[in-house]
């Protein structure tokens, strides 16, 4: 079964939906039809408001909501690396589910690399 | 915790209490190994119910004791039925008609076969899951030496023209095999009036224990041993006989015989009213395969569009509903269901697909606790999802 970490942030998303006059977009969609989209709000190389939308598996949503926690008030300088190591600190990641965590991390970094 | 909802009777259902009861004795008081019943009364005790359990298949199907092989299941018997005849028949011919929408336990044999020289050719399914006997007379050739077409799908449910696909495959002098581990308890079954050849069925998809199951192989049928060693088995499957499970298949398949009727209709009342509510309480949601009879009593497999079903299906265990199926969101890992897929469900929604299978142990009680577990869900991953625009 799912970490607990996943599991919390899976029946209970944070941040989820859209931005109407977001910074930058960032989506990304995978060859299994699954698909992330994320919103991002930048005020002088700070992220200030951050949201998305996923259709994925728990693992994904997860990531989604967790990033989107890990993000805001960050700097886009800092985020522009964000990898598969940060969302390891969170919990470990089984062997097989590294396309749907990819699929969280991709979308986010396509909406953080064009600011920087 | 709650008592659980069990919506995935197709993958497997609960050992009913009477079989339990009548499988207890053979794990310690009746152990003796049945092979040596002429000199040990032990063994010949066991060896009766064995033989009992034996009569309570080929009265489930209409076939002779003689024909009734025990297996570990499933999946063996489709490799045995399969690549046994195969074997046994390449000097008559190398080609094998089957379906796309076959169990993985007939492609893979089918797929090895197809490594060592046969022609596998597959007839297509229409857009509810189903086979047209034209269709299969069409690939028959004078190298045909086998049909292999499931009686029932496991995922849409739909259930075969079998009987007159195997009057078309003994008018041409073909072997005929049908995987009918989705039908064997639920539906009539008569191997005779069916013109089966050989037929594989499960214990534990009708209440029986897992780890067992049967072939049936008519007389005079040229196949080769699926197992060899001890010549049980009249030397097709050799192996001590897995007795406790055997005497627990047997009493499955009586207890079947008797309730299958009363059990079936009341399995389809309760399915038609779980799925009319959820059509009437959540929108755009599409039946996969056939309406009517010619679809499995207990069986539902419909897509709900905008969202991805691992999540549904995790959502819904969370809170103490089990539902089976479901495509993860890497490819690498899960490809979506081939049968979807056979049938031409669109692209957009193959990674939808819910089933929801029906059994005996559930009640009408149950309907209403899924529909308001599902809405909820359903809505919640609508509201995450990039794919609903509605609601904008």
């Amino acid at each position: 079964m799912y970490p607990d970490i996943v599991m919390e942030h899976f029946m209970h998303p944070r941040n989820v939906g859209k931005i109407k006059n977001p910074t930058s977009v960032g989506e990304f969609e995978n060859e299994a039809r699954a698909k992330a989209v994320f919103y991002v709000v930048v005020e002088d190389g700070v992220v200030t408001d951050i949201k998305y939308q996923v259709a994925g598996c728990p693992f994904a949503i997860a990531v989604c909501s967790l990033i989107s926690e890990y993000a805001k008030t960050k700097r886009v300088e800092e985020l522009k690396v964000f990898s598969m190591d940060d969302v390891k600190r969170f919990f470990e990641i089984p062997e097989d589910k590294e396309d749907c965590i990819k699929l969280s991390i991709n979308a986010f970094l396509n909406a953080i690399i064009p600011l920087t | 915790m709650n008592k659980v909802i069990y919506l995935d009777n197709a993958a497997t259902t609960p050992v009913d209490r009477r079989v339990l009861e009548k499988m207890l004795p053979f794990f310690s008081e009746k152990f003796a190994n049945p092979a040596t019943k002429w000199t040990s009364s032990l063994s010949k005790e066991v060896d009766d119910y064995i033989e009992e359990a034996r009569e309570n298949i080929a009265n489930l199907l209409n076939a002779d004791v003689e024909e009734i092989y025990f297996t570990s299941g499933g999946t063996e018997s489709d490799n045995a039925a399969i690549k046994g005849i195969a074997w046994a028949n390449r000097d008559k011919g190398s080609e094998i008609i089957s379906t796309h929408i076959e169990h993985e336990a007939v492609l893979r044999p089918l797929e090895t076969l197809a490594r060592q020289g046969f022609t596998i050719k597959f007839v297509p399914v229409d857009s509810k899951g189903f086979v047209y006997p034209d269709e299969v007379k069409k690939l028959i050739t004078k190298h045909t030496i086998l049909i292999s077409i499931m009686h029932a799908n496991n995922e849409i449910g739909s259930i075969e023209a079998i009987e007159e696909i195997g009057k078309i495959a003994r008018e041409n002098g073909i072997y005929f095999h049908t995987d009918a581990v989705q039908t064997v308890g639920h539906v009539p079954v008569d191997v005779k009036a069916m013109n089966i050849d050989l037929l594989s069925l499960s214990a534990h998809k009708f209440y029986g224990p897992k780890g067992v199951g049967a072939l049936f192989v008519r007389r005079d049928t040229n196949i080769a041993p699926f197992m060899e060693g001890g010549g049980q088995e009249r030397g097709l499957r050799s192996g001590t006989l897995n007795s406790t499970g055997i005497v627990g298949l047997g009493e499955a398949a009586k207890i079947a015989k008797a309730e299958m009727a009363f059990n079936e209709e009341r399995i389809r009342k309760i399915r038609d009213t779980l799925f009319e509510s959820i059509q009437r309480e959540i929108p755009e949601v599409y039946l996969n395969g056939a309406e009517g009879e010619k679809r499995l009593s207990g069986n539902l497999n419909f897509v709900i569009k905008g969202i991805r079903s691992e999540p549904l299906l995790t959502t819904m265990n969370e809170r103490g509903i089990v539902i089976g199926g479901g495509s993860a969101c890497s490819a690498g890992s899960k490809e979506p269901s081939h049968v979807l897929r056979a049938i031409a469900v669109p692209d957009d929604d193959l990674f939808s697909g819910i089933r929801m299978t029906i059994g005996k142990f559930n009640s009408e009680d149950e309907v209403m606790p899924i529909v308001i577990n599902l809405k909820d869900a359903v809505k919640k991953l609508r509201d995450l999802s990039p794919f609903w625009m509605k609601g904008d």
